[in-house]
């Protein structure tokens, strides 16, 4: 489902976030990408959308090339593939349904396919009952839930996740987590940058660890801790 | 069709968000349109006055009465057919003592002293229509080397001229003041645009998020500058109709000058106008949103947060 191929982005300045970065996602995985800050993580998940060029290597999403994908292309690569963020990205002066909704009008969808896939989604997170709400209104969970809802309402079949739980309590950050497994049963890849402990060791998923740009170990049913001891121990 | 409703929403959702920014642009427009569609209205009442006052008579020639002093008898018909074979000469057509008299009296009908003198002494005439303004020195040098036939030339080409070079005149300085206005109107909503796109450049970072286009993003913008121009443009033309309309009407009695326009030229060259204010208004929203898009297309090749 993605492939990266001796991938390495290196900034102006020369800072190298991905070095030679190689990895193989799977349909219907769930993958955590874990490491300290600046290991890379983000960047793994920008290049992943094409918020950003690789200096070198290869990028398949879905079966393409994204580093060649021309730039009026990348509207298309980036419908198939759902976001969640730390900061939410949600529009403020939307409300809940129609935030939701933009990720279907932007696809041209008619108001009568919009309407009631909303509504399913609002009730997959739980939040059918604030759907007229804005999103200031609403507790950092539910906001998460919101960008969650927006992310999946047209069924991507991949997810990439960037820190979804890094604002949230660890009750909320459970909720989430949860909602994000159940999306993960129906067959979407995702794909979590996180340095959530308690999280990546509970899943017991993929777990990709990165330092320095580099990936350090790659293992199934991994476990946050242990990809430190590793790091550490190298 | 769901798609136009909500990039149409999406427009007036910035508008609504973007008052006094948007009152700003549109007052430009206003101004500057109301200016030059102004000078537009000012030219029409010159040409159409210019007309009405000769009513497609430039030049008149008096002539000597025929089978007396020298003058044959057919000298009057003779003069006629050569004068509308001039090449200068739209048309010509003679006026007879008996006509000139029934003109005479319709003129000085107010005034019953002028009435009392000799019909005979009013002169036959031959009306000219040329076929551009300018030949009226020509014709009239033509005309003035039949010193036996014709007694006297009068035109008032010489003032028709002038009003039409006021008119000239006045139309590149219309036309030039609707270019130089169009574009500051124009530069106007690009910086309103621009503003509106700052204000709201989270949202514009999260639209290309979910998979929004270019042009999807661009839509609502250029919606939100063809609104203004139009908006300013509308305005533009109601307020010199408005205008013109009240001075046509005060003055009524004026009998020299006429100030009304027809509802057809305001008609047309309003349309006209709504679609320069729309024209601009697209344009300055491109304007506006190039530089923009294109730095959005750049993608980021500086460090980002949370590398």
């Amino acid at each position: 489902m993605i492939r990266l191929e001796n991938v390495t982005k290196v900034y102006e300045g020369g800072t190298v976030a991905a070095n030679d970065v190689s990895l193989d996602i799977q349909k219907g995985e769930f993958v955590f990408l874990v490491g300290a800050s600046g290991s890379g993580k983000s960047t793994l998940i920008r290049l992943m959308l094409r918020d950003e060029p690789v200096t070198r290597g290869k990028i398949w999403v879905a079966g393409k090339d994204i580093t060649t994908l021309p730039k009026w292309k990348i509207p298309y690569l980036r419908r198939s593939v759902g976001t969640v963020f730390q900061d939410y990205k949600l529009l403020p002066n939307k409300t809940v349904h129609e935030n939701v909704a933009f990720a279907l009008e932007v696809l041209g969808r008619p108001q009568s396919v919009i309407g009631p896939q909303v509504e399913q989604v609002l009730d997959l997170v739980g939040l059918e009952d604030k759907a007229g709400r804005y999103p200031r209104q609403l507790s950092g969970g539910e906001q998460q839930r919101v960008s969650v809802a927006r992310s999946f309402v047209n069924r991507p079949p991949i997810m990439l996740c960037d820190e979804p739980t890094g604002n949230l309590d660890p009750r909320t950050s459970v909720g989430i987590m949860k909602l994000l497994d159940r999306i993960n049963r129906t067959g979407t890849t995702i794909v979590m940058a996180t340095h959530d402990h308690a999280i990546v060791d509970a899943m017991k998923r993929r777990v990709v660890g990165l330092e320095g740009g580099r990936v350090t170990r790659d293992e199934e049913s991994g476990r946050y801790e242990r990809a430190i001891v590793s790091e550490e121990e190298e | 069709m769901s798609r136009v409703i909500f990039l149409f929403r999406e427009a007036m959702v910035s508008l609504r968000r973007n008052l006094l920014v948007v009152f700003g642009a549109i007052l430009a427009v206003f101004i500057s349109l109301s200016l030059a569609f102004g000078a537009l209205v000012v030219n029409e009442i010159l040409r159409v006055n210019t007309l009405a006052w000769q009513e497609g008579v430039h030049v008149i020639a008096f002539l000597n009465d025929a089978g007396a002093n020298g003058v044959p008898a057919d000298a009057h018909d003779s003069l006629l057919s050569e004068v509308r074979a001039w090449d200068e000469v739209e048309d010509a057509f003679y006026v007879d003592k008996s006509k000139a008299w029934i003109e005479y009296l319709e003129i000085f009908k107010d005034q019953p002293e002028l009435l009392e003198i000799d019909p005979s002494i009013l002169p036959a005439s031959i009306r000219i229509e040329l076929k551009d303004i300018e030949f009226h020195s020509s014709v009239q040098f033509r005309l003035d080397q039949n010193a036996l036939l014709v007694r006297q030339v009068s035109t008032a080409a010489e003032s028709i001229e002038q009003l039409q070079n006021l008119s000239s005149i006045l139309n590149v300085l219309g036309l030039g003041m609707a270019v130089v206005l169009g574009l500051s109107a124009m530069v106007l909503i690009a910086n309103t645009i621009r503003l509106a796109i700052y204000a709201r450049r989270d949202e514009v970072s999260i639209m290309k998020l979910v998979g929004a286009s270019n042009w999807f993003i661009r839509v609502p913008f250029l919606l939100e500058g063809m609104i203004e121009g139009l908006v300013g443009a509308a305005l533009a033309v109601f307020a010199v109709w408005l205008g013109t309309n009240n001075l046509a009407r005060a003055g009524q009695d004026f009998s020299l000058f006429r100030l009304d326009v027809s509802d057809q030229f305001f008609f047309q060259w309003g349309l006209v106008f709504l679609l320069f204010g729309a024209a601009a208004g697209v344009l300055g929203s491109l304007l506006g949103l190039s530089r923009y898009l294109r730095d959005a297309d750049d993608e980021g090749q500086n460090v980002p947060q949370g590398v």
